[in-house]
């Protein structure tokens, strides 16, 4: 029997913290704990559960990769473009666009060696131009195609049809993660390189899949964004690296890597936007809920030195056979 | 145990033998004299030293962080909650008290970097991250995200806009913070001890060092370089805005990186700073006098970033890898 202390309890933390959270806002705001409005957050996490799941990815290897938000609105707005020439189906190049940011984020850690700060702040830097030298100066670009408000908010059985297809996406990371050799070889790179190179994989190829899942994750949320608003946003997507890593983290992510399951890191995406939307439902102001992301990234920060610290005191009773799981 | 006094200088503070970033600083400054209008000016040039003291003078702070292995994200921030905490502080505190209380907030965001970062054990990204969202959600929330005026004063714009012996403040606090950093990386005590936590944590505590204790004076001392910075920035645009300088963290960084200083930590020079800081600000002007869209300056800052941290790595591996990709 796996002991608790080797997986269960870091990803209990999402969950536990949502049910906190919603007890507090319901306690706090009438209007909070009624089932519109979890349907309402239900429809508005899958952005964030998308970039968090592609953050999962980097994180797992024991990276970063702050271009996320960059690349979202990157790939974005390239996908409007091509759809308003090419027809709706072309939304979808957001997510090759997304998978080529990734690719070199990946070439670059894995490859040449970089490490993940440096390149992927690179990229953010160079990414957030190319994205408002194509449209100009950072014009928004209307999705002229179709009409996709209809599949982004209105709901068929409890959450919108693209909201569905977020969650799929997010259902086939977890088969990857679990299932697939390239998710087993992920998780073992984060807990031990040494390993993956005794196994006879390569390292630095799997390293740069990592880095290619959480470019083309950020692409298929950049092109959920655009078909939410309507329109590519060039300069939209800011912050929201940072949301990504909170919600990883606090989704039992190890920052030290090697540990990571997709439902929990959903449900920390969940947890950032209940608090988001608990906070504007209280009335304070919206400002003030960027104090709270800051303070919850931090948080979650904390945790995951308390989950290792306190799990490294538990785990010394029980003797753990694999470091990975 | 260490010795109180350590012959010689500590070998982390060596140049690279050709200095590689001064060559390419004043490679890009002639092709710049050459091919951009209007660039060789005095006007512009001294335009463009202004613009590189406030950088400079973060980036020194900057330097320090990376040099203890960490990274900064949280200097615009901060800077942009000092000025807002100046503007709201000056119409009660006059302006030097206000000028300072503004500093004292930067020092005070440092400082809560250092704790968390060495006495939490967070890591730099996550911390300074987080630090980044308090401090810029604060600034808005104060003045509800609005810029606030500030009334107008002879001390209150003397920071940016005041001369001594003709030469431009901005740029004498520069050379001063130069100075400064070389002073304590060189000669210091606590500059010694900063290689020795970056080059290896480790270590550092095994030799009896309070490494937390480092880290925390490190970001502070990096939050007090910040603060002039600061300063200087909210005399100039003299009013509290809450999203005062977006770019300066990545701005400083780039300019460490394109300096050659290894964001590894454990080694760095003040030359290099500078030189990093040069070439930044001279891309920066170029690319408005060429009359680029502003938005190529991200661009070429992104690519030189990783094009100065790939020529780092040395020359056989990029050759090795080189070769590979032929193949």
């Amino acid at each position: 029997m796996r002991p608790l202390s080797d997986s269960g309890a870091r990803f209990l933390v999402a969950p536990a913290s949502i049910l906190a959270a919603s007890a507090l806002f319901g306690l706090a705001t009438p209007g909070f704990l009624t089932l519109d409005n979890g349907l309402s957050i239900a429809g508005q996490i899958w952005i964030l559960a998308l970039l968090a799941v592609g953050q999962m990815f980097a994180i797992t290897v024991r990276g970063f990769d702050i271009s996320v938000g960059a690349v979202a609105a990157l790939s974005g707005t390239l996908g409007v473009m091509a759809a308003n020439a090419f027809g709706m189906p072309a939304l979808l190049l957001a997510v090759p666009v997304g998978f080529a940011c990734g690719t070199v984020n990946g070439w670059l850690v894995g490859r040449a060696g970089f490490q993940p700060i440096v390149a992927t702040l690179g990229t953010l830097l160079a990414v957030k131009g190319l994205a408002l030298l194509v449209t100009g100066d950072g014009q928004a670009v209307p999705l002229a195609a179709g009409d996709t408000a209809g599949l982004a908010f209105d709901a068929v059985i409890g959450l919108p049809p693209l909201g569905w297809a977020a969650l799929a996406c997010i259902a086939l990371a977890h088969v990857l993660l679990r299932h697939l050799v390239l998710g087993r070889r992920i998780l073992m790179l984060g807990s031990n390189p040494e390993a993956v190179a005794l196994v006879g994989g390569a390292p630095w190829r799997i390293e740069m899949s990592a880095y290619q899942l959480c470019g083309a994750f950020a692409g298929l949320a950049g092109a959920l964004m655009a078909a939410r608003a309507g329109a590519g946003l060039p300069t939209e997507g800011a912050g929201m690296e940072l949301q990504s890593i909170a919600a990883a983290v606090i989704g039992g992510t190890a920052l030290a890597g090697g540990r990571a399951n997709v439902w929990a890191v959903l449900a920390g995406a969940a947890f950032v936007q209940v608090v988001l939307t608990g906070l504007n439902l209280s009335g304070v102001s919206p400002f003030f809920a960027q104090i709270a992301v800051g303070a919850v990234i931090i948080a979650s920060g904390l945790m995951d030195m308390g989950l290792r610290f306190l799990l490294s005191r538990l785990s010394r009773t029980f003797r753990q056979q694999g470091t990975f799981q | 145990m260490m010795s109180k006094r350590l012959p010689g200088r500590p070998s982390s503070l060596r140049l690279p033998r050709p200095p590689a970033v001064a060559l390419v600083c004043l490679g890009l400054f002639l092709l710049c004299c050459l091919f951009v209008p209007r660039f060789a000016s005095f006007g512009n040039l001294e335009n463009v030293l202004r613009v590189a003291a406030i950088l400079c003078i973060v980036a020194c702070g900057q330097a320090i962080v990376i040099i203890l292995g960490g990274i900064e994200f949280s200097f615009g921030a901060s800077v942009a909650l000092a000025s807002v905490v100046t503007v709201m502080a000056l119409p009660a505190a006059g302006p030097i008290a206000g000028l300072a209380a503004g500093g004292a907030t930067v020092i005070g965001v440092g400082a809560v970097n250092g704790w968390l970062v060495g006495r939490m054990g967070l890591p730099p990204v996550i911390a300074t991250l987080g630090t980044l969202m308090i401090a810029s959600g604060t600034a808005a929330w104060l003045v509800g995200g609005l810029p606030l005026d500030a009334p107008p004063s002879a001390a209150f714009s003397w920071p940016a806009r005041g001369r001594v012996l003709g030469i431009p403040v901005p740029i004498l606090a520069a050379m001063l913070a130069c100075v400064v950093l070389h002073g304590l990386l060189a000669y210091g005590r606590i500059g010694r001890l900063w290689y020795h936590v970056g080059a290896n944590p480790l270590a550092a505590r095994l030799a009896g060092i309070d490494v937390a204790r480092i880290i925390l004076l490190g970001y502070a001392a990096a939050g007090a370089f910040c603060a002039v910075g600061a300063i200087i920035l909210t005399s100039r645009v003299a009013s509290g805005q809450p999203a005062l300088a977006p770019n300066l963290p990545f701005e400083t960084i780039a300019a460490c990186a394109i300096g050659g200083l290894p964001l590894s930590g454990g080694r760095g020079h003040v030359l290099q700073v500078v030189f990093g800081v040069l070439t930044v600000a001279m891309l920066n002007n170029a690319v408005v006098l060429i009359n680029l869209p502003v938005a190529w300056q991200l661009v070429l800052l992104g690519l030189a970033v990783l094009a100065a941290v790939g020529l780092q790595k040395d020359w056989a591996a990029l050759k090795r890898l080189a070769g590979r990709a032929t193949r």
